[in-house]
């Protein structure tokens, strides 16, 4: 769908799946590395267990369908090399703490002025400006800061992140619809702008606007284990499993509430609760709580009595009910469990690119979106360090071998 | 100041709950006319989800119904009366993108699936989104982001190793989706302005999601390994955790990824004597000392306010941060300088707080335009205004039921 438009992806640690998104989408992304390679090929898992730039999976994860060239941007030449690349280009995305591209000669109203019409992605902790602008930070500080860690977690215990970092692929796929939104304007307009994403308020996100709660008055969300505190409501939605964990959205309303009394037919069928507990007002039962027709300690037995029953399943004896009974309940699966998955199988989720270095094929994860017209190709795997300075650099910009080697012996590229 | 970023983009929103209508939120901030189709009989989830501005609820003291739908126009429709299903195709006719969140399948039962929105309108953009994708044996599974993130592996990444899976909070999903949901929906305008072409997008949310835990699922495809929970510990860090603060359940993380964060760090504590102490001078003997570590950290921050501990440790260099609860996040000076909550006037409540675009364009920034619309409010307007109907047929269309 992008394939018109080239991306110049100068991300080192941060943000690096915001290109990847674009690349996706068909457009030519070209990662700009400094000599040597990006800090993220630096970090495990490595295949088989060996570290090496080219074999790092978290470079793998986020840098599908790019190119790469090797520049020191701290380098006069590396700059101007780069300034020759930004002439032709239609997004540039950066993630460096801000200030740094300005102290190059390589910030937005820098680069603006040589191509106006550039979109300048900048992906950062906080933001360009505000007192914590420079602040240092890490997947765990952001996820504290923005909101969610907060909210996660067992209640006799301190608050829990994912163990996959996750606040710059939230501020990513922001920075990835923000610049669409710019390029969109660009093409009534001509013109071009500075996206500013800030990682904090991306994560704010995850919140579900508990963010707001005390701009109300009301309390704050508690983390409970497998669940939620919500004023005065405690909702659990992970339960024991024969084998694992399942989860159930146990909620009630004219939406929810039907499936909710199909899983008590279910319980009460099976013995695991008694009549009146099935028959309760499953769609009424929120408004009930709230006028005391039913009470709070009422819902957490019943929450024990399904968890009872739960615990005489397995995972897939429940999700196979939730097909056929219409049910709201999941597995809690481990990743070789979602790797399985039938229906990820049966819609070719997973896609295959040959890594002839390593005289392997890997699977990675597939389209994140499937237009009818315009399907995601899985084009290009990982770049290798500087893979393709000779391409671009030499075909593009004309550099001959001699040059090439020059700037390679210099420690340019 | 420039015309709205999207301000030539109509879109016409079927969707409901969280992961639909926050993308067409993000749509809406940068200018996008969107106008949502509410059922009065089956209410958005969202108006019973707490945070509310009064208990016992009512069905618009929803603060996260007001967050998602800030910004866009509202009509009541009974798509199950042919004279609502008649002002539907009028609004597919209308709109250049027509979203749903549906089952797969019931926007087909309904007579609304891409074939029948293509026969009034050529060039439309439709995108779908529900859990599972739109084939599939699950993909008439129904759910909520709480079923995805445990179908894609968020909740077995995210506890203890000696407790039952504790997260991720809420529905994760939904908060991962709708980015993936935006790009799509901008990726096809730009197909369609060069090629004239409409398409339609199935857009499952566990698909989607799946890339945010990248790594986990190549570790598996291509060295076979199961990543398990592991409370905050990282690989490469250490002291790397969420450590106990002066004060009622309150909390400081840090995150220490090399020696030069750890002198910082010893610096700070006021003990610059740790990071010469064998056990813990490197990377690895940090690692291999981690009960010892944490507890010189943790009697360093219980003794502290988060917010003071805080500003010590980031003064120092150290990555570190309170555990923010909603009253940090309303008055962390970082946020209000990003003008992240505004106040917004509401009909019941006078003023109603959401959230700012979680992005900032410099020319042609998000503005929120108002509040999220009260059941009804905009069905007029919708029909006037946008729809061009006269006074007369509008006064058929209340009598025959379809605005319900």
């Amino acid at each position: 769908m992008l394939s018109p438009y080239r991306v110049l992806d100068l991300t080192r640690s941060r943000g690096h799946l915001c290109g990847q998104i674009l690349g996706d989408l068909g457009a030519d992304v070209v990662q700009v590395e400094p000599p040597g390679g990006a800090p993220t090929r630096r970090r495990g898992p490595f295949v088989d267990d060996a570290p090496h730039p080219d074999r790092s999976l978290e470079w793998w994860a986020v840098a599908r369908n790019k190119r790469g060239v090797t520049l020191d941007l701290d380098r006069a030449r590396g700059r101007e090399l780069l300034l020759r690349l930004v002439a032709a280009a239609d997004f540039l995305i950066e993630s460096e703490t801000p200030g740094v591209q300005a102290a190059r000669g390589l910030d937005y109203a820098a680069l603006a002025a040589a191509n106006p019409g550039l979109v300048y992605v900048s992906i950062t902790p906080f933001g360009q400006t505000g007192p914590k602008a420079a602040w240092a930070d890490s997947d765990l500080v952001l996820l504290a800061a923005g909101g969610p860690l907060r909210l996660t977690g067992d209640e006799d215990r301190a608050p829990l992140r994912v163990g996959v970092p996750q606040a710059y692929a939230h501020a990513a796929a922001e920075a990835a619809g923000a610049a669409l939104v710019a390029h969109h304007e660009r093409a009534r307009s001509g013109r071009g702008q500075h996206v500013d994403v800030s990682a904090q308020q991306a994560v704010t996100l995850a919140t579900q606007a508990y963010l707001l709660s005390s701009a109300v008055g009301f309390p704050d969300a508690r983390r409970i284990s497998g669940g939620a505190g919500m004023g005065p409501l405690s909702v659990r939605f992970v339960h024991p499993a024969a084998d694992g964990h399942v989860s159930i959205t146990f909620l009630f309303g004219s939406s929810v509430g039907p499936f909710t009394r199909r899983l008590m037919h279910w319980v009460a069928e099976e013995g695991g609760c008694d009549a009146a507990t099935r028959d309760k007002d499953w769609v009424r039962f929120f408004d009930q709580l709230f006028t005391g027709e039913e009470t709070f300690a009422e819902l957490v037995r019943v929450q024990e009595a399904v968890a009872g029953f739960t615990r005489t399943k397995t995972k897939a004896e429940l999700l196979r009910a939730a097909l056929e009974r219409d049910l709201l309940i999941a597995p809690v699966a481990t990743t070789r469990e979602v790797v399985e998955n039938a229906q990820l199988a049966a819609r070719d989720y997973w896609r295959t690119l040959a890594h002839p270095e390593l005289d392997r094929a890997v699977r990675y994860p597939g389209p994140f979106a499937r237009p009818s017209r315009t399907p995601l190709r899985y084009r290009r795997r990982p770049p290798m360090v500087g893979e393709h300075n000779r391409e671009i650099l030499g075909g593009e910009l004309g550099l001959d071998d001699a040059e090439l080697a020059r700037l390679a012996a210099g420690g340019v590229i | 100041m420039s015309e709205a970023a999207l301000a030539d983009v109509k879109v016409l929103d079927l969707m409901w709950a969280i992961a639909g209508p926050a993308a067409t939120r993000m749509l809406a901030d940068y200018g996008a006319t969107v106008v949502r189709v509410e059922s009065t009989t089956r209410t958005d989830i969202c108006r019973t989800v707490a945070p509310f501005h009064e208990l016992p609820p009512e069905s618009e003291s929803a603060v996260l119904f007001h967050e998602m739908n800030a910004g866009k126009r509202m009509i009541t429709l009974d798509l199950g009366t042919p004279a609502g299903r008649e002002v539907a195709l009028d609004l597919v006719r209308w709109a250049d993108v027509v979203t749903e969140a549906y089952s797969a399948g019931t926007m087909h039962a309904l007579g609304f699936g891409y074939e029948a929105l293509r026969a009034v309108n050529p060039s439309i953009i439709m995108l779908s989104t529900c859990l599972m994708g739109q084939t599939g044996p699950l993909a008439a599974y129904a759910g909520f982001g709480n079923l995805a993130h445990s179908i894609t592996g968020f909740g077995a990444l995210c506890g203890w190793p000696d407790r039952a899976p504790a997260g991720p909070f809420g529905a994760y999903t939904d908060y991962i989706a709708p980015r993936f949901s935006a790009i799509a929906i901008l990726a096809a305008l730009d197909h369609r302005r060069r090629t004239g072409e409409g398409q339609h997008i199935d857009l499952a949310q566990a698909e989607a999601a799946i890339h945010f835990l990248g790594p986990a699922m190549l570790d598996y495809t291509v060295n076979g390994r199961v990543w398990t929970a592991a409370g905050n510990a990282d690989h490469d860090a250490a002291p790397h955790g969420v450590y106990p603060a002066a004060g009622d359940d309150r909390w400081i993380a840090i995150a220490v990824r090399d020696d030069a964060e750890f002198a910082a760090l010893a610096a700070a504590l006021g003990d610059p004597t740790l990071a010469r102490d064998p056990r813990f001078a490197t990377i690895e003997a940090r690692r291999a000392n981690l009960d010892a570590l944490d507890a010189v950290v943790a009697a360093w921050t219980a003794a502290r306010d988060p917010h003071a501990a805080e500003t010590a440790l980031q003064a120092a260099g150290v990555p570190a941060a309170v555990v923010a609860g909603s009253a940090d996040l309303c008055a962390d000076p970082q946020l209000v300088h990003r003008q992240h909550v505004r106040q917004l006037t509401h009909p019941t409540y006078g003023t109603t707080p959401v959230e700012n675009a979680r992005s900032r364009l410099s020319r042609t920034p998000a503005m929120v335009a108002g509040a999220a619309p009260t059941l009804g409010r905009d069905n007029h307007e919708v029909l006037e205004t946008i729809l061009g109907y006269d006074a007369d047929r509008i006064a058929d269309l209340v009598v025959a039921g379809a605005l319900g």
